[in-house]
């Protein structure tokens, strides 16, 4: 993965001018701006000073309208196509405002026309996701969230990245297990497995994203340390490693915006027998 | 003094967005301040819009780190959630419950919780 590169040969950098050169880049997904934005910002922690240069004109108007560019001297512009879901850098305890993020720039906007039902499922999925990095990942740089509609495929995906410790690293310190990266995410994903110890109980986040997310035909992908695990939209799950790390998780789930499942329960549940 | 103890989730929450797990904390300390008090308590979901597990997990799957399960059946109820949340509500509590299962994890928990309401 060509981010995971970048970051580390940003690594080595200490107080210095980096030009990022787009000039070879034709086509960037810009929910990927979420990964790219983390990197970079971590890179200016160490005062380095970052600019982004020779666009293709297209990549450039998708990092304008997403607000992205914005963090790195250009002005801002309105999104008069409605495809895109704004860039931002969130705090962990910013979930309320992250609430409001996803109402305004989904709910009721042309991104798209998708069942009720369907969009309190995927509000709800990427609340748990961004819970999970905000209880999970112990980021102290932050939270990168991003979104973009696909109009033409009808797809929607949604992407976020901290820059916490990471999924192996968390299963190694709470339960002292020795895992390879992408054998970590696969442990966290599956059946009652959590990194929870307190109190609070878990372990519930992650699956209820994946049932729901193999329902809808959609596609989940995970980059943590060095690791990569994706199901794909036929719920077949592949895995595989990289050389390099990424400094914390990546989650994107695309999902099928065309679905008019209801996502309604058949069967009745009563309230007096839930305990 | 009435018995049964109201609580309103978005009163507490302060909107209808439940999502984060310091917000379900908040609800938690109410519900687990009445059952202290031997109250029962009906838990209003009215106006609710959306759930996550971190919300309910914290909200009232912590609630089995210091109550029995058979106190909880008979002194909290659960009212106006629609069947999607109920059926949330009802994996938190399956999940809560075998997380539970592990003695260590309950003795660790439910020392923390006297030490809590020790300080």
């Amino acid at each position: 993965m060509q981010l995971i590169e970048l970051d580390s040969k940003l690594a080595e950098c200490l107080i210095e001018d980096i030009e990022i050169d787009m000039s070879n880049v034709n086509w960037f997904a810009a929910n990927m701006c979420s990964p790219l934005g983390a990197i970079l910002y971590k890179s200016s922690q160490n005062l380095n000073t970052v600019s982004i240069t020779n666009f293709n004109p297209k990549v450039e108007s998708i990092l304008t309208r997403n607000g992205f560019l914005c963090n790195y001297g250009r002005p801002a512009k309105v999104d008069a196509q409605e495809t895109t879901i704004k860039y931002f850098r969130l705090e962990p305890a910013d979930d309320r405002f992250f609430g409001d993020y996803m109402e305004k720039y989904l709910v009721g906007k042309g991104i798209p026309q998708m069942s009720a039902g369907l969009t309190k499922k995927f509000m709800e999925s990427i609340f748990e996701i961004f819970s999970n990095a905000a209880i999970h990942s112990n980021t102290e740089l932050g939270i990168f969230t991003c979104g973009q509609y696909f109009p033409n495929k009808h797809r929607l995906d949604f992407t976020i990245a901290d820059l916490g410790m990471g999924i192996r690293r968390n299963i190694f310190e709470t339960r002292g297990l020795d895992l390879s990266a992408e054998n970590a995410i696969d442990w966290a994903v599956k059946g009652k497995n959590t990194t929870k110890t307190g109190n609070i109980p878990g372990g519930l986040g992650l699956k209820l994203l994946r049932e729901f997310i193999e329902l809808n035909t959609g596609r989940i992908q995970i980059i943590s340390d060095k690791g990569y695990w994706e199901q794909q939209n036929d719920a077949q799950i592949v895995t595989r490693s990289f050389e390099h790390a990424f400094p914390g998780t990546v989650v994107n789930i695309e999902i099928n915006a065309s679905d008019t499942r209801s996502y309604c329960l058949k069967s009745e549940l009563q309230s007096d027998d839930i305990f | 003094m009435s018995e049964q103890i109201k609580i309103s989730v978005y009163e507490v929450v302060g909107s209808g967005l439940c999502v984060a797990s310091d917000d379900g904390q908040k609800v938690y300390d109410r519900i687990a301040a009445a059952l202290r008090e031997g109250r029962k308590v009906k838990l209003s979901f009215l106006n609710v819009d959306s759930l996550t597990s971190a919300f309910l997990n914290a909200a009232i799957g912590q609630l089995y780190s210091e109550f029995k399960e058979e106190e909880i059946k008979s002194n909290l109820t659960v009212s106006e959630m629609v069947q999607d949340d109920l059926a949330l509500l009802k994996r938190v509590v399956e999940t809560a419950k075998e997380y539970f299962k592990d003695p260590e994890r309950l003795f660790a928990a439910r020392r923390e919780a006297v030490g809590d309401n020790d300080d």
